[in-house]
């Protein structure tokens, strides 16, 4: 029996102890606990009727580069990542989509070349110019996208890496990011950028 | 940007002590004092730890339950305590105030009688205050240790806070008797004041250290206090403290409308029912008065957040929480239309001869609340098969999809407080004919103030498809809101005027209203309490797996968001159980008095004010006046 079933059929209980103590008890109170019975369990069944998502912390791709031969192996990688740790399926898609809050990223790996993706995934203010839509001096433009080498994503290089090649791959392009790129941890820092350790004010702007 | 390993963090009492001597100054002496109380009573402990290794523990568990579960449920707890230990004195200190102004003494004890509340619960709530603190210290020793850190001086003015608001309600409440005339009134009304004053500041203080877990400000740089303040004053800050003191209000009002409705519903005389009656008009009342403006304090939490961080935002109302915002515009429909079932029953019992009369708008304004709902609950995206999707043409219902963005929800969410607002005139004009010379021109400029608003609200969401969503979000759904507070804030005071000289046609009467309103006022109670314990999971589980969102990592076994479903039980289980204790300490604030009534016998029944219990005074035909 699955945990939503058990769960309904506590639901069910309550609802049925409450209209039973509403049919045939009269001490006021305890109908009044009857009514707020009712009220709880039929709020529990409807809860257990809509669709049930647990959110999981992302699963940490194991990155063993011994076993990342060729650049199709780094973009299967970067899908996962692109969908799960990276989280960039929550704002962007990949063809036209009306939920999507960002641009869409079909073809973005042929429009755009491997630096200038990595720069914006790690540096997203670089090319965001003054704001001027208001009275006064101009103010430095937000840009929505996160950092994502930071916190509270925080990316590895590698897995950077890994989902610029499968940007690239599923435009259709030749992946120019090759294994051979990829940095052995303690050899050279892959730790993510802990957010803080340059800017004096750190996590407030995550964004 | 966790930078204290555990052996650090192990010195850190005496660390702290010494930052927080540094950074308060001109108080140096005081604090040095009460450090010294506090750091002797702590030897002990002290003791232990130099004698123990500094072991790296992260987390402690209790198997089979579960620590998470035990924090959810006692943390649920206090904070619905702590939400009625501070809407209670907001609503007791309104009550007396109306009774100084008008003089009708009935407000006057309702006042007091609530205030009497206050000592057992003010109890209650610190002793689950204690509870879940030891269970955070104990469960979550590396979380707490870094929070400490932070929050260190915020603790000593927490803890100077709660001596004064202490202090405060013992003079606020073993005074009231002998400070009801003159000046000594005016000088508790002051008390009532500042025992909200600094019960205000309590609140926004552990806000403050919760805000921080979702929206963090961390600076490396600065003193210890300048780190606190950084951190106390997070983006989100503000915004909870608003949307927490107006549901204060809210939850004090309906919990006082329930307990009058249960009282109701088990009164043995007219007495009784006359007085609980118009106990639980009081109550109902407060409690619609602050649910009006409380969805505009939730817009702006959320727009706050979005601001903050997007991806925050998009779990919440977008991502896997999307259906929460279900579930909650179930609750807030039902909220409405229970609040507004109350007023109709009123009007239609208590004012005799007007259940014709006022049949029509009553069923107009039902129809136009249900079809709100019905938009609100629309969920956005369906639960469908790839077959289903490709006849629906995509995820989204061809009809259902329009009605499930934003824009339609903002749009019915101002009709259902528009339409609310206007069970509220009318139940306040309901039995009385206005007398002034201008009275016709007002109520022609209201009713087309009220009708040009509707409109404004509706063009701005229909039009709100058609353009971008940050100018909808940024301009449209602003200006709806702020149309619904310019209605709010013309239509109240213009009515005001108006019935100051208006005569009255057909006296209230009380103590008529079916049981069916006792009923609606418990479910009202219940609403707003489900309510919170939702808001509560929510705002919990948008942080994801993060402690603090960005900076501390919850690597422990419970660093996932459970399914609605699950997270429901709790919600229902922990509403239950609050319901049970605040009827508890009803119960054991008004033993006392049923004691005495009991003991004296019919006699002093008859001392008392017509035979009432001595809860809350009163009944209006025979109050009182000052």
């Amino acid at each position: 029996m699955s945990e939503v079933v058990k769960l309904q059929l506590i639901g069910l209980s309550v609802v049925g102890v409450g209209i039973v103590i509403l049919l045939f008890v009269r001490a006021q109170f305890a109908r009044v606990i009857g009514f707020v019975a009712i009220v709880l369990g039929l709020f529990s069944l409807v809860a257990l009727a809509v669709p049930q998502m647990a959110s999981l912390p992302p699963a940490e791709e194991k990155f063993d580069i011994a076993t990342v031969k060729t650049p199709t192996d780094m973009a299967a990688i970067g899908q996962k990542i692109f969908f799960s740790k990276g989280q960039c399926a929550l704002c962007h898609s990949i063809g036209p989509s009306e939920s999507a809050r960002c641009p869409d990223l079909k073809g973005i790996g042929a429009k755009l070349s491997r630096e200038f993706i990595f720069e914006s995934l790690t540096q997203p203010q670089a090319y965001i110019y003054l704001d001027y839509r208001h009275e006064g001096l101009p103010k430095e433009y937000p840009a929505r996208m996160p950092y994502i080498n930071r916190n509270p994503i925080g990316l590895t290089k590698n897995e950077i890496l890994s989902v610029i090649a499968f940007l690239q791959q599923m435009s259709g392009e030749p992946i120019s990011v090759n294994p051979s790129e990829l940095e052995v941890p303690g050899q050279a820092p892959a730790a993510p950028v802990k957010a803080g350790e340059s800017d004096p004010v750190a996590v407030a702007k995550a964004h | 940007m966790i930078p204290r390993d555990e052996v650090s963090a192990m010195q850190f009492g005496g660390a702290s002590i010494q930052r927080v001597l540094r950074t308060t100054g001109g108080l140096r002496g005081v604090l040095a004092g009460l450090m010294v109380a506090v750091g002797l009573l702590a030897l002990p402990s002290f003791g232990v730890a130099a004698d123990t290794p500094a072991a790296a523990t992260e987390y402690r568990d209790i198997p089979g339950i579960g620590s998470r579960n035990i924090v959810w449920v006692i943390a649920q707890l206090h904070l619905l305590l702590a939400g009625f230990v501070l809407g209670v004195p907001i609503f007791a200190w309104l009550c007396e105030v109306v009774g100084w102004k008008s003089g009708e003494k009935r407000y006057d004890k309702l006042a007091k009688e609530f205030t009497k509340l206050l000592t057992s619960s003010y109890a209650t709530t610190a002793l689950f205050g204690g509870i879940l603190l030891f269970l955070l210290i104990a469960f979550y020793p590396k979380l707490m240790n870094y929070l400490t850190d932070i929050f260190f001086p915020s603790f000593i003015f927490y803890c100077i806070l709660f001596l004064l608001e202490t202090a405060t309600l013992y003079l606020y409440w073993y005074g009231w008797d002998a400070m009801q005339d003159g000046g000594k009134k005016t000088f508790h009304i002051f008390l009532g004041f500042l025992l909200n004053l600094f019960a205000f500041f309590i609140m926004i203080v552990p806000n403050s250290w919760a805000t921080f877990q979702a929206s963090p400000v961390v600076i490396s740089e600065g003193t210890d206090l300048q780190r606190a303040w950084a951190a106390t004053w997070n983006p989100t800050w503000w915004p909870v403290n608003i949307h927490r003191l107006i549901a204060n209000v809210v939850l004090g009002g309906y919990i006082c409308g329930a307990y009058a409705g249960i009282r109701y519903l088990a009164a043995r005389n007219a007495e009784e029912r006359d007085h609980y009656d118009w106990m639980g008009y009081v109550g109902n009342f407060i409690g619609v008065f602050g649910l009006l403006p409380l969805p505009f304090a939730g817009y702006w939490l959320m727009r706050e957040i979005y601001q903050y961080n997007q991806q925050m935002g998009i779990t919440l109302m977008g991502g896997f929480l999307s259906w929460l915002f279900i579930l909650q515009a179930m609750l807030i429909g039902v909220l409405f239309l229970g609040s507004n079932y109350y007023f109709w029953l009123g009007i239609t019992h208590r004012i005799p001869g007007s259940e014709m009369r006022y049949r029509k708008p009553i069923m107009t304004m039902l129809v136009i609340l249900l079809l709100c709902l019905g938009v609100w609950m629309t969920p956005h995206s369906l639960v469908a098969s790839l077959e289903e999707a490709r006849k629906m043409g995509g995820t989204h219902h061809p009809l259902l999809g329009v009605f499930g963005v934003m824009s339609a929800k903002m749009t019915v969410a101002n009709l259902m407080i528009l339409v609310t607002f206007m069970s509220f005139i009318m139940y306040w004009r309901a039995g009385k004919q206005e007398t002034a010379t201008w009275a016709k021109v007002a109520k022609s400029v209201m009713g087309g103030v009220l009708v040009l608003a509707g409109i404004a609200v509706i063009v701005l969401g229909v039009w709100g498809y058609f353009v971008p969503a940050i100018i909808r979000i940024n301009y449209f759904s602003t200006s709806q809101v702020l149309i619904v507070l310019f209605v709010m804030l013309t239509i109240t005071p213009l009515t005001a005027l108006l019935l100051k000289s208006a005569k009255t046609t057909t006296e209230m009467v009380w103590g008529r209203m079916p049981p069916r309103a006792g009923y609606a006022l418990v479910l009202n109670a219940v609403m707003v309490i489900l309510l919170m314990t939702l808001m509560g999971y929510a705002r919990s589980s948008s942080r994801v797996h993060w402690h603090i969102y960005g900076v501390m990592r919850d690597s422990s076994q419970y660093a996932f968001s459970p399914a609605l479903g699950y997270a429901a039980a709790f919600m229902a289980l922990n509403t239950f159980l609050f319901c049970l204790l605040v009827a508890f300490i009803f119960w054991v604030a008004t033993m006392g008095d049923k004691g005495k009534a009991g003991g004296q016998g019919e006699a002093a029944k008859g001392a008392l004010p017509h035979g009432m219990p001595a809860m809350a005074g009163g009944s209006p035909h025979h109050s009182e006046r000052g």
